[in-house]
């Protein structure tokens, strides 16, 4: 069975993949030309991410992932102009050469998520932690709008405050306002060395050891707490990735002691003094009598712990397990994490669900995945968690789910209030007043 | 007539002593921290609560008067210059600190607390509110969003967008609406990203939710002399490429050593040709190994003398000396204009170069200090007014120096924002399409254009009809990176 957003894929009555920003402006105007909305995809990771689009027109598909250059890098100011359809991976493999990175780690890159599916997707990965989302790197772009305006906003230092600050409109903004072609990022060096401890605890306990490392000098690079611990990933896409996964299942029984929970905590920086750092870390595990375990030499452990936060779906029309397979994503306060992960075992034992929780959980986001049973569980599952969450001032966002998932809960939720949607509406309409940009995808069926 | 019907309702609203009315009054309120423009306001509006500012912004719809935000009044571009026949509301009476919440390291505050007051309120818990203008005493947490304002530290910490999470915002048409979150990624367009220096153009904001971050455990200061600024500037290039990212890195030139020197005794070397302040925090053992480090690749750049100042008075002295070094100037000449640019800080040598020409050529004197790990440059144009002609040659060189920023893949403004005094040169940056898409994002906020009008972006009215030169990016016109 084709999710409805593959279908619009499949069924595009025109598609487009340019290479340049000249014809990047030339699909969008043939798009309106030919009266069609436009879909942007870049490797279809995220495409099942927002509302269903709608809308009377027939689609057309703008691919990015002939938008894949690197269009300069200037090691000494720490700055790249990047196309938006280049994979993440291949940036990050050429800014190595100089020692430097893009500091986000979603999920999916292995796969060839693109550097602007990314940003329009405000996606990230547990470093956000220490260098923020994507949308705090992100200096400069260039989009088209439906009209085949070339609009440009930002530049290429750091630190400007000429005019609107529209890169942060784009990012999360799902494709429904603008067509990104190019990014100009902000780069960090690659930290000399990383250190990893992981810790058996319960939702309770991890909460108030989170908050007691936040309150310390110590700086984490990561934060995270899962229930149950990610094993190693079944896909083999990632298996492809060559790099070697050793198992950590031993970790699931061990992680009794914690009813099933894990917190695993990395730091980052440079090699002198992370030793102190880490001694001062497993100190604050001892105040609150957990067992801290350094888990350095287990490659592959930060990779199973992000790509966890996308569940096992991702591929576009992908098959098997990711059909049944709901991915929703909670945002708190980090004092939250117990609370929100007990009203997802209370929802998900109501329904009759399989859940696992995969939260940053210094940052307040938590990712739940939930299977088996049918949509109509799912969804039962995910209104219970998402009125729980909401009453404790939250939000929750359906990312991932299964077809049948659509029509039984809104994956948007109920817009925080109604001059939030007159606002954002009247944004989306000054950009794009013809609502050709994947209309429906947005919150309040922008 | 118009006014006084205006004046009437909000008297209602405000009461009398929430208006002011009287000219000799009003006219205290005619510039803010950029003296050279000025005008005086039709009424002062001093609410006290969000639900005064709505009903004051209700009151000029049906007027169809415009308004104008206004913080401290220390702003540097005219942004919160007054319309003469609009109403300036003034939030200096909404100074509350609301709520904060230690635990999760975030505060709410009213608008017009000052920055300082965010930090002091909550050391006790050993938090601070990290962006740090030079002017953090007065100025307000509003004017600092609607500026997005920097400071020395945001080169690690980043500026006020990197820590204003959620926000009350009353718009140009009455409504009030919240914009972000107390917690990351709520639902929808990131709104809150977009206001955050928007220069007081898109609404009035009355509530703000900010991060707090922790006390770094240690902190190390040095101010390191060098031959020339940029002999300085290579040694920042050195520290950066090793991969350290210090707390701050500010330099002085000659010139400005001297002016700050005279003025708080902070002891710099006023021989020296730069001082270059660098100061790294965070974990202690990290702290160290990296400052031994920063130390070598200083003295390996050229430095002639370096200083560590570790106990905290005395790097309290050196900051109170960088921090002094606008109104040191004083000091030296009896007016200046102060310039903010930012150019690649891989040019810096090369950028300082061509100012010093260009004064020379103009036969002024321009000082330097600037935040160097960013590339974010202050030239200080000195001048004396009493001199025919030269207040004129001196804001002409110092607009030049904004342009050459740009001319070096640079911005007109790094933190000091556009408002009245760079909005004609903003099709030096951008062009006319850019504009117009942010002109759409306004209309989108305050479709009648009563919010801040003839701020930002370029208007005939401001500019004349004839739009500025767009010069296209280096990077642009080597043919690297396209507009079309
Ligand atoms: C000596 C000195 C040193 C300085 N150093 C620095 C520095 O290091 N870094 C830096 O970034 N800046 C610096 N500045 C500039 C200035 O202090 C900042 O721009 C500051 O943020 C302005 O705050 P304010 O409260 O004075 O705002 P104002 O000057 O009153 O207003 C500034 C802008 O904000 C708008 N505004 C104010 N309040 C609101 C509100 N509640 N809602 C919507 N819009 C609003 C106004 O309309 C105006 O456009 C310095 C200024 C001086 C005089």
């Amino acid at each position: 069975m084709m999710h409805p957003e593959a279908g619009t894929v499949a069924e595009a009555q025109a598609s487009y993949r340019p290479a340049e920003l000249a014809g990047a402006r030339e699909a969008v105007l043939a798009a309106r030309q030919a009266d069609t909305n436009v879909l942007v995809r870049g490797s279809g990771s995220k495409l099942r991410w927002g509302a269903r689009p709608a809308g009377e027109r027939p689609w057309s598909v703008i691919d990015t992932r002939a938008l894949n250059r690197l269009i300069h890098h200037e090691p000494g100011d720490m700055t790249a102009t990047v196309q938006a359809g280049m994979p993440l991976h291949e940036l990050q493999e050429q800014l190595a050469v100089a020692g430097q990175e893009l500091a986000v780690d979603p999920p999916r890159a292995a796969r060839g998520a693109t550097v602007g599916g990314v940003y329009v997707a405000n996606d990230a990965g547990p470093r956000r932690l220490a260098y923020g989302g994507i949308r705090d790197l992100v200096i400069g772009t260039t989009v088209v709008l439906a009209d085949g305006t070339v609009g440009r906003s930002g530049g290429t230092v750091i630190k400007n405050v000429a005019g609107y600050d529209l890169n942060r409109l784009w990012c999360g903004s799902l494709g429904t306002l603008a067509l990104v072609v190019e990014m100009t990022v902000r780069l960090h060096p690659r930290p000399e060395a990383s250190r990893t401890v992981l810790i058996p605890a319960s939702a309770g306990d991890a909460t108030a050891f989170v908050l007691d490392v936040l309150a310390s000098p110590v700086e984490c690079a990561l934060l995270e707490w899962s229930a149950p611990a990610p094993t190693q990933p079944q896909d083999p896409l990632i298996m492809n990735t060559n790099r070697p996964h050793r198992s950590i299942s031993v970790h699931d029984q061990r992680g009794q002691a914690g009813g099933g929970g894990w917190l695993l905590v990395g730091l980052e920086g440079r090699a002198a003094g992370l030793d102190a750092r880490v001694d001062q870390l497993v100190d604050v595990a001892r105040r609150h009598d957990l067992a801290a375990e350094p888990a350095d030499g287990e490659d592959g452990l930060w990779d199973a712990w992000r790509e966890a936060h996308a569940g096992t779906a991702g591929d576009d029309g992908a098959e098997g397990e990711a059909e049944g397979e709901t991915v929703a994503r909670a945002a708190t306060l980090p004092s939250q994490l117990a609370d929100v992960a007990g009203g997802l075992h209370r929802a998900a034992d109501a329904s009759g669900v399989e859940a696992r929780l995969h939260s940053h959980a210094g940052l307040g986001l938590h990712d739940a995945i939930i299977t088996g049973a049918d949509p109509a569980a799912h969804a039962a599952t995910v209104t219970a968690w998402r009125e729980h969450v909401c009453a404790l001032g939250g939000s929750v966002v359906v990312r991932d789910r299964p077809d049948g998932l659509d029509g039984l809960v809104d994956p948007w939720g109920e817009p925080r209030s109604a001059q939030l949607v007159k606002l954002s509406r009247s944004v989306k309409r000054a950009l794009d007043p013809e609502g050709r940009f994947a209309p429906g995808r947005f919150l309040g069926g922008l | 007539m118009v006014k006084s019907e205006l004046q009437r309702d909000l008297l209602d609203i405000l009461g009398a002593d929430g208006l002011v009315t009287e000219w000799a009054q009003r006219r205290t309120y005619e510039a803010d921290g950029l003296a050279a423009y000025r005008s005086v306001p039709a009424l002062v509006a001093l609410p006290s609560s969000a639900d005064d500012v709505a009903a004051v912004m209700r009151a000029c719809v049906r007027h169809g008067v415009p308004v104008v935000p206004r913080g401290a009044g220390t702003g540097l571009s005219a942004g919160a210059l007054p319309h003469p026949e609009g109403v300036l509301i003034v939030m200096s009476r909404m100074h509350r600190i609301l709520d904060i919440d230690p635990v999760n390291q975030r505060i709410v505050v009213e608008p017009g607390v000052t920055n300082a007051a965010i930090s002091r309120a909550v050391s006790e818990h050993d938090l601070y509110y990290a962006p740090d203008p030079s002017s953090q005493i007065v100025c307000s947490i509003g004017g600092n969003l609607a500026e997005n304002s920097g400071g020395a530290h945001c080169l690690k910490y980043g500026f006020t967008t990197h820590h204003v999470l959620g926000c009350e915002l009353v718009l140009p048409d009455g409504e009030t609406v919240e914009l972000g979150s107390s917690t990351l990624d709520p639902p929808g367009y990131d709104l809150r990203g977009v206001l955050v220096g928007s220069e007081g153009t898109l609404g009035v904001v009355t509530k703000i939710t900010l991060r707090l971050l922790r006390r770094p455990e240690a902190v190390r200061t040095l101010v390191a002399d060098f031959e020339s600024p940029a002999a300085a500037g290579v040694a920042v290039s050195a520290i950066v490429a090793a991969g350290i990212v210090p707390a701050a890195v500010e330099m002085m030139d000659n010139l400005a050593i001297q002016a700050c020197e005279e003025d708080a005794a902070a002891g710099f070397d006023v021989s020296s040709g730069a001082a270059l302040i660098v100061e790294l925090d965070g974990p202690a053992a990290e702290c160290d190994a990296a400052f031994a480090e920063t130390v070598a690749l200083c003295q390996e750049s050229g430095s002639t003398a370096i200083r560590v100042a570790d106990d905290p008075q005395e790097r309290a002295l050196v900051w109170k000396g960088r921090k002094a070094a606008f109104a040191a100037m004083g000091r030296l000449a009896p007016d200046y204009f102060v310039q903010d640019g930012v150019i690649p800080r891989t040019r810096l040598g090369e950028c300082l170069a061509r100012i010093a020409e260009m004064a020379a050529e103009a036969d002024l004197r321009v000082a330097n200090v600037f935040h160097a790990g960013d590339g974010n440059l202050h030239p200080l144009v000195l001048y004396d007014s009493a001199n025919p002609g030269e207040g004129e040659r001196a804001e002409s060189l110092s607009a030049r120096i904004a342009e050459l920023c740009v001319e070096f893949g640079g911005s007109l403004s790094g933190e000091h924002g556009i408002g009245v005094d760079k909005a004609c040169s903003m099709p030096t940056m951008f062009g006319a399409d850019d504009l117009a898409v942010m002109d759409r994002v306004r209309a989108a906020f305050d479709p009648a254009g009563r919010c801040n009008p003839d701020k930002v972006l370029p208007t005939p009215r401001l500019c004349g009809e004839k739009p500025g030169p767009y010069r296209p990016h280096p990077l642009e016109a080597a043919g690297v990176i396209e507009r079309l």
